[in-house]
């Protein structure tokens, strides 16, 4: 790869080790996949936040880096922590909410905005065409495949080297040619909701290796939709990114293709368990303002039964942008959290065995991540559950 | 010390311990720390880089590393914890217990004393 003097200069250690072994990280990545240079970002977005999925060996090279004067040179944000400050605080011990604290404190020293979310596209949406390093993987696909944003799947620490050096490596999508469909994917079965799109994204992503799939048959989907097809896709695989209209040409490419059965079949292998729920749980990925809207529309007045919880997790600036949704959420029985969500926090903690929700990459992931059982359906067929 | 599968350093290595303790593995139970440590790639969580650097500042961590196919999660965390490292490597060549020497930089390995040669001595 080819270095500017002055990035040389970084590589070499002259402005101290935390952008030494920012840079280093930066090149040695850029070599191992054939980039050419480094090239500006316009933001970052760091995952690596939640003490729950961290544990204590991240945080000493945080404290390191900080000691070391480490400031990110562009806009970067840090994906959901482990509680929100309102509702989960009182639940966990002390220590985990000083260590999660303290988590959060040394990115925000090193100037990053504790967005605390997901979903950072709903806080900015990036440039269309712009290049990016984000990490976070349903935020990567999104930002690639629905606001044409470019970016790799980085992991935590390389989206928060190339936050600290204001670059990142020219390899991968940031190149044109590597941002084309290499395989069709033919839908014969509508699709019916957002945990349909989910279910698809994990089927599909268990088939894929490193192809980038064009989807055809996909007839009517909100960005809500697209957004859960890929979670799941980069829930099951490796995908970075997809198109869901197919241009002239991409009939010749090689073709999968998905019954209904698939989806039906992949919804019933992520549902582990019919049993009551303890928690309902929606937003995953993060709400938009409009799922929120769709909670309360499938509330239809009612409340929440005694003994069930009914989380809705989003961001703080959906939030409170969606104030009026909240309240009607909170008067119905059910929580609007946010900086959080079930899958990064303590749910088995908190006495839930069932956990019932619609987002497929949750399904996908809580067996193991959280030791409960799911149950995976619509957001309306949840909020029944929820009320009956 | 050759491993046959890969190794996921988060689940997959006890950060307190260095002691490989995923479910099925051919090194169960055995300890990275010291040791050269030879694997076809790494997989699993990206929180394993930071697992690598929680090793090595309690000095549990192995002291370099050969890998088949190079995994970004390894490779950052072999920076992050300024272990040496090198990949493209056919480890089916290195047996565990093997003395070898591991130049990071030039990306160089030598294997210095087999021990089917010691045994035949």
């Amino acid at each position: 790869m080819h270095l500017t003097s002055e990035e040389e200069k970084i590589f070499d250690g002259e402005s101290g080790w935390a952008y030494q072994v920012s840079m280093r990280i930066l090149v040695r990545l850029g070599d191992l996949f054939g980039a050419t240079e480094l090239m500006p970002i316009e933001s970052a977005h760091i995952s690596g936040v939640s003490y729950k999925t961290l544990g204590d060996a991240p945080i000493d090279f945080l404290e390191a880096l900080m000691e070391a004067g480490a400031k990110v040179k562009i806009p970067s944000t840090i994906n959901p922590s482990s509680f929100d400050k309102e509702y989960l605080a009182k639940r966990f011990p002390e220590d985990y909410l000083k260590k999660q604290s303290r988590v959060i404190e040394l990115y925000q020293k090193m100037g990053v905005t504790p967005a605390l979310t997901c979903t950072p596209y709903h806080l900015r949406q990036p440039s269309t065409d712009c290049h990016l390093a984000w990490s976070e993987s349903s935020a990567v696909i999104y930002a690639n495949s629905v606001l044409g944003s470019w970016t790799n799947r980085e992991g935590g620490p390389s989206a928060l080297a190339a936050a600290l050096i204001g670059k990142t490596p020219n390899y991968g999508v940031h190149k044109a040619e590597d941002r084309e469909a290499n395989i069709l994917i033919k839908v014969e079965s509508p699709l019916r909701n957002e945990t349909d799109f989910g279910a698809l994204g994990i089927h599909v992503g268990k088939l894929l290796k490193n192809e980038i799939p064009v989807f055809e048959g996909l007839f009517y989907y909100t960005e809500d939709d697209l957004k859960q097809l890929g979670a799941g896709l980069a829930s099951s695989g490796m995908t970075t990114m997809f198109h869901y209209q197919k241009k002239s040409g991409e009939e010749k490419l090689e073709t999968l293709f998905v019954e209904a059965n698939d989806i039906g079949d992949t919804i019933g292998s992520l549902s582990t368990s019919s049993d009551q729920a303890d928690l309902i749980f929606i937003g995953c990925p993060h709400c938009s303002f409009k799922e929120i809207q769709r909670v309360v529309q499938a509330l239809k007045g009612r409340k929440v039964k005694k003994g069930t919880e009914l989380w809705v997790c989003t961001s703080s600036h959906v939030k409170e942008e969606a104030e009026k949704y909240v309240g009607i959420i909170n008067r119905a029985g059910g929580h609007v959290l946010c900086d959080t969500c079930a899958v990064v926090t303590w749910i088995e903690k908190l006495g839930i065995d069932t956990m019932m929700t619609n987002s497929a990459k949750t399904a996908y992931y809580s067996p193991t991540l959280n030791k409960v059982n799911v149950a995976l359906a619509s957001v309306t067929r949840c909020i029944d559950e929820a009320c009956k | 010390m050759v491993s046959e599968k890969p190794i996921g350093f988060l689940g997959g290595v006890d950060p307190d311990s260095g002691l490989i303790i995923e479910r099925n593995h051919d090194l169960k139970g055995e300890s990275v720390g010291g040791k050269v440590l030879c694997f076809p790639s790494g997989h699993g969580s990206t929180v394993g880089s930071y697992v690598l650097y929680a090793l090595a500042k309690k000095e549990l961590g192995p002291r370099a590393i050969v890998n088949q196919t190079a995994d970004p999660v390894v490779v950052v965390g072999a920076i992050i914890a300024e272990i040496p490292m090198i990949d493209q490597v056919d480890i089916r060549q290195i047996e565990t217990g093997d003395d070898i020497e591991v130049d990071g930089e030039k990306g160089i390995v030598k294997i210095w004393k087999r021990k089917e040669v010691k045994k035949e001595k």
